[in-house]
């Protein structure tokens, strides 16, 4: 993640080493190797020692190996963001959020409701709030404080980096509204004075302590550099103190360099551009005749003893005339770099330039005064001067993904990228997708990944889809928080799936929705919460789901569960909600009604409501709601009723239509299909032959007998 | 790469396979202490407590694989027991826990809920299909026989019926035998290819082979005549994340270096399309992968007819709104491949099917030989923007596209001792040590 990482540095290894420096091909000639799996948690990476396909024996003793254990290294491509790492990923998510919210709405995308400046202006809002909330963070790394946590993860110097990157970029291309097109000098002046400071306040103080500075090396070294950085407090005062110089053409020269450093034109003091433009050419001018003066010193008077100071005063009137070729010269010659001649090029050889001749001019001086490859942040900076944006990104992901991820949103929203039309990605997407998944090596930060993911199109989007689905819901979580476990077992959706939930319908992940309902529904199954599970099965539109959870119900009941009705009373409130659900068919909708019926029966029949018991069973039989299976079983229940002896509970036309059920299943059963209808049966009296089960329904056969003959007798 | 974490001593033997369930908070592991272990993730702390450890088979465990959560906790394993073996059949065994009723994971426990006896082979491979068709599970086996299951009994998981039996090394190319003639030589044939000729030209044969055979409703003897049964035979399968074009499984199986890519179907399965790379000039020989891109089998020539090498592992990426498919493989050739296939465009008609348009397409579009020997695995995570394999250098490598789309190497890491870090010098890496 950040330079530091050695990312395919090939001396990388787990600790501790399974074998010692070049030893693994010995492992492997004793039939070992490595192998590995991906977390979906993470991304991490476990690792472990395997037999080698080639292992003529995997079982056969091994010696190489540092010791006999096995272990499982885990690994991670990124460094998992530390707790102040962390918040800064945080919260500068809300800045991102503000931008994705203003970028996505109508107004902004219409072209005609808003200009282009007024739009930039926005943006450049925004982006300004994230330049001020890395200095903070900038500030708060430098202080010199006790961290108990060790050293921070990203050092002040690395939000320094990000600090200057950022600005820049707003600098040149959010620019304040109206600016767009105006001379970009002054404000790449000031952004380089705040951020590379030169030459040092130290070297100042100890110059001006002096009595003649210009006998001291670093006089006019210092003098002309504060010239070219515009510093004009201090180039004045240095100026003003040659008066004391002994030459007295020098102190005529001074007096009219003063007059010109001080009078050179600057956008900011002029309405238009056009004015600026003519101040500038008269100051030319000015500097044209100083040039004059400045030649007409005799070459005898140019030196003063310790210094050629014509020399030195002609390179400053060089850079004034706006002499490129001086000015590369003089920087090169005080180490500076090639960002301060592009600077000083817009300030002294051409005060009119623009944006776009800004990128032209840097890509030339940067041929000749290359940017350090070692410093990630030059070559960003090169790349933003030069207006190479696919470079600008490049380079920000190998120093911060955060970088590249954030430049490339305002790209976006300024229209800088270039789409190609057969790319997978367009670039921005490409580098918030990059940023997304470094977060995501922090699990908790799930929330803020799905949403740089979602941000994105529809390959964005569904990778979205992966983490969303994968974000743990916790459901075995140990709490102490018993109010909290007890809400979520009666039915209040809470924490994590809650979370979820509202996730996917902000973002209109239907998909996902049902995904993690029918995963929801499962867990409560497991949990025996049946009426819950049923409704996030029925949130899912998962009716197979729903007949599973019928199933389990019925199977509490097979299994002699004392919780039966209680559990099929949990469900049967859908009985009614789906009713008046359209387009709704399917066997599970009648299973469902079944184990409603069947646990009333149930219920009546433990509460020995015998009538009614009756009433409802001949309901079940009359129906045909039982599936075939179920027959035997809800005839074998008939026996206490029909040996209910203070009352005949059934109609002998009832009775008769219990027999013939009865009759129906032996038919089947003698036809081969016992398996079919006495499977249920089997499991509930717990007897598995076929010849004992029949035996069974005799039982209902001998009660129906005597039941007729009840009915017989009492008709008679 | 980062260290962040450590299980010192997973097993008794060698650990054979380890797989995390769908969040990643579960790890299962096997070995060849025939024992299946499943360690839970403390988040707090980053370490691994077992959660259940219990003896699954009676022969070294080779393969695990969980199901999907919405089917509860499911995972299955493959077995290379020998003495099984030897009377015919390979046990896998699905393993749900008991049901949990305090809702706590110390509660669960696995039981073993169903056994498969069907190959006759080591299981090499077994893997879950996408949760959108069901609860089924392929497997594949030095019979060189795929086999799918799907489960009847859902919350019993008891009952597994074997759905499909495909004999890798002779499943006939292409939906019909008319119709592999032109689609599969077209695509794939290139004049030095004999492969695909062969397909081609024994296509209505195999096809006869095959109904023969399935009317017998017994195995073909596929690996009659094959001697080196560790280097043959069936080696590794990933199923097609993407529900939109079917049941689609990427196999592979034998030394010629090949990957089919097998259509399900109820009535006949088929392969869609083969996937050969080049033959290996030796790991010495350089790859260079920036020239890797742009490959077109359907263009380009000749990827080699003698290729002898293993297809170890293979590995299907999810398609994240990708309009390809990204397919991984790892050989014993030391080659680690990416390929991209391409579905027939979308806008053909059902008739158009059969049109020559209508063929997927492969581009090979990354071949590597970094691990300069055999590479035994690779696999995607879960976005299909990462891959990593691992190679007998004993080194892991991650494999990532840049914005050009151009995969390179993303970074590595590595077992052997490095040469200034003395051994049992844990201090100096950010290391969660398991006790």
């Amino acid at each position: 993640m950040t330079r530091t990482e050695r990312i395919g540095a090939s001396e990388e290894s787990v600790v501790p080493a399974i074998v010692e420096s070049g030893e693994f091909s010995e492992l492997v000639d004793e039939g070992q190797t490595i192998s590995l799996a991906q977390s979906p948690l993470d991304g991490s990476l476990g690792i472990f020692v395997v037999p080698t396909h080639t292992a003529e024996d995997p079982t056969k003793a091994h010696s190489t190996r540092l010791n006999e254990e096995q272990p499982i290294y885990f690994v991670n491509q990124h460094t998992p963001p530390s707790a102040e790492r962390r918040m800064f990923l945080a919260d500068t998510f809300a800045i991102f959020s503000a931008l994705r919210k203003l970028v996505t709405a109508p107004e902004f995308q219409s072209t005609t409701s808003l200009g282009e400046d007024r739009r930039v202006a926005y943006v450049r809002k925004l982006a300004i709030d994230f330049v001020n909330f890395i200095k903070e963070c900038w500030i708060h790394a430098s202080r010199p404080v006790a961290r108990p946590g060790g050293p921070l993860q990203f050092s002040s110097d690395h939000y320094r980096s990000l600090y200057t990157c950022f600005s820049l970029f707003v600098v040149l291309f959010i620019p304040e509204e109206g600016y767009a097109n105006a001379p970009v000098g002054d404000e790449l002046m000031e952004w380089q004075n705040t951020h590379f400071i030169e030459p040092s306040t130290e070297e100042g103080d100890q110059l001006s302590g002096l009595e003649k500075p210009w006998e001291d090396d670093t006089f006019w070294p210092y003098l002309t550099r504060a010239i070219i950085r515009g510093l004009n407090k201090a180039s004045t005062f240095f100026l003003s103190v040659l008066s004391g110089h002994p030459s007295e053409e020098i102190q005529h020269l001074t007096e009219t360099l003063i007059s010109l450093i001080q009078s050179q034109p600057r956008l900011d003091n002029f309405s238009s551009e056009k004015e600026f433009a003519l101040s500038t050419r008269r100051w030319k001018d000015k500097v044209q005749a100083l040039r004059i003066g400045l030649d007409r010193v005799p070459e005898s008077k140019r030196f003063d003893g310790f210094e050629n100071w014509w020399e030195r005063l002609s390179d400053i009137v060089g850079v004034l005339e706006g002499r490129g070729d001086v000015l590369k010269r003089v920087c090169e010659e005080q180490g500076g770099d090639w960002k301060e001649v592009c600077v000083a090029w817009g300030i002294f050889v051409d005060p009119r330039m623009r944006r776009d001749d800004l990128f032209e001019t840097a890509k030339d001086i940067i041929a000749e005064m290359p940017s350090d490859p070692t410093n990630l942040e030059d070559n960003i900076h090169a790349a933003m001067f030069s207006g190479q944006f696919e470079e600008t990104l490049h380079s920000s992901s190998q120093l911060d993904l955060w970088l590249s991820a954030h430049l490339s949103e305002f790209m976006g929203a300024t229209g800088l990228l270039q789409v190609k039309e057969d790319a997978d990605l367009s670039p921005r997407d490409f580098h918030i997708l990059e940023y997304a998944e470094y977060v995501y090596c922090d699990h908790a930060l799930w929330h803020i990944t799905i949403e740089y993911m979602y941000s994105c199109g529809e390959i964005g989007k569904s990778r979205g889809d992966q983490i969303l689905e994968r974000v743990p819901l916790r459901f075995f979580q140990q709490t102490s928080d018993h109010a909290t476990a007890e809400r979520i077992r009666s039915g209040d959706v809470v924490g994590v799936l809650k979370e979820v939930n509202e996730a996917c319908l902000q973002h209109r992940r239907e998909g996902v929705r049902r995904t993690v309902c029918k995963i929801a529904a499962r867990n409560f199954v497991q949990e025996k919460n049946y009426g819950l599970a049923a409704s996030y099965c029925t949130s899912a539109e998962d009716w197979s789901g729903l007949g599973h959870i019928v199933d389990h119900v019925l199977e509490e009941y097979v299994q002699g569960s004392a919780f039966f009705v209680e559990h099929a009373s949990s469900i049967a409130p859908l009985v009614q909600k789906l009713s008046t659900q359209p387009n709704l068919s399917g066997v599970f909708y009648y299973r469902l009604i079944f184990v409603t019926r069947f646990a009333r029966l149930q219920g009546l029949l433990r509460r020995k409501e015998y009538a009614d018991a009756a009433s409802d069973l001949v309901a079940i039989v009359r129906e045909d709601m039982a599936p075939a299976s179920w027959w035997a079983v809800v005839l074998y229940d008939s026996i206490p009723l029909l040996d209910y002896e203070p009352k005949l509970l059934f109609s002998s036309s009832e009775a008769s239509l219990l027999l013939r059920k009865l009759e129906d299943i032996s038919i089947k059963t003698s036809q081969g299909a016992g398996l079919e209808y006495l499977n249920v049966l089997s499991r509930r009296v717990h007897v598995k032959e076929q010849a004992d089960l029949l035996k069974e329904l005799k039982l209902v056969r001998l009660a129906l007998a005597r039941y007729f003959a009840r009915c017989a007798v009492l008709d008679g | 790469m980062i260290q962040t974490g450590l299980i010192s001593n997973a097993h008794g033997d060698l650990v054979t396979d380890a797989v995390y369930d769908f969040y990643g908070l579960r790890l299962a592991t096997c070995s060849l202490d025939q024992r299946i272990k499943v360690w839970r993730l403390e988040e707090s702390g980053g370490t691994w407590s077992v959660e259940d450890d219990w003896k699954a088979h009676d022969a070294p465990v080779s393969k695990l694989s969980w199901a999907h959560p919405e089917f509860g906790s499911i995972i299955a394993s493959g077995s290379f027991d020998r003495t099984v073996k030897d009377m015919g059949a390979n046990p896998i065994s699905t393993m749900p826990p008991l049901p949990a009723y305090g809702g706590s994971p110390s509660s669960s426990r696995w039981v073993e809920r169903a056994s498969l006896y069907d190959a006759r082979g080591t299981i090499r491979a077994v893997e879950f299909a996408p949760h959108h068709f069901g609860l089924k599970l392929a497997t594949i086996a030095t019979d060189n026989i795929l086999r799918i299951y799907e489960c009847l009994e859902q919350p019993t998981l008891s009952s597994w019926q074997l759905i499909d039996e495909i004999d890798i090394a002779n499943i006939a190319p292409g939906p019909s035998p008319t119709h592999v003639t032109r689609a599969q030589t077209a695509a794939l044939a290139t004049p030095t290819q004999t492969h695909a000729t062969l397909d081609g030209a024994s296509a209505t044969l195999v096809a006869q082979a095959l109904r023969e055979t399935q009317q017998a409703s017994s195995v073909p003897p596929s690996r009659a005549g094959l001697g080196n049964r560790e280097a043959d035979g069936g080696w590794t399968l990933s199923w097609c994340k993407d529900p939109y074009w079917g049941e689609i499984i990427a196999a592979g199986a034998g030394n010629n270096g090949v990957v089919k890519i097998i259509q399900l179907n109820s009535r006949r399965s088929h392969v869609l399309f083969t996937l050969e790379g080049s033959a290996s000039t030796g790991f010495a020989a350089s790859s260079n992968p920036s020239q890797a891109g742009g490959n077109d089998l359907t263009q380009q020539g000749a990827p080699a007819s003698l290729a002898s090498y293993s297809v170890t592992s293979v590995a299907w990426a999810p398609s994240c709104g990708r309009s390809y498919h990204l397919i991984a493989t790892a050989g014993r050739d030391g080659h680690v491949r990416i390929w991209k296939l391409k579905p027939p465009p979308e806008d053909m008609g059902d008739d158009d099917a059969m049109h020559e348009d209508g063929k997927w397409t492969a581009t090979s579009v990354g071949d590597f030989d970094h691990h300069k020997s055999a590479v035994g695995r690779v696999e995607w995570n879960i976005t299909g923007t990462v891959l990593s394999s691992a190679g007998n250098d004993g080194r892991i490598r991650l494999w990532k596209a840049t914005a050009n789309n151009v995969w390179r190497l993303a970074g590595s890491i590595g077992v052997e001792q490095t040469a200034e870090e003395p051994a049992g010098q844990p201090e100096s890496k950010d290391v969660d040590m398991e006790n």
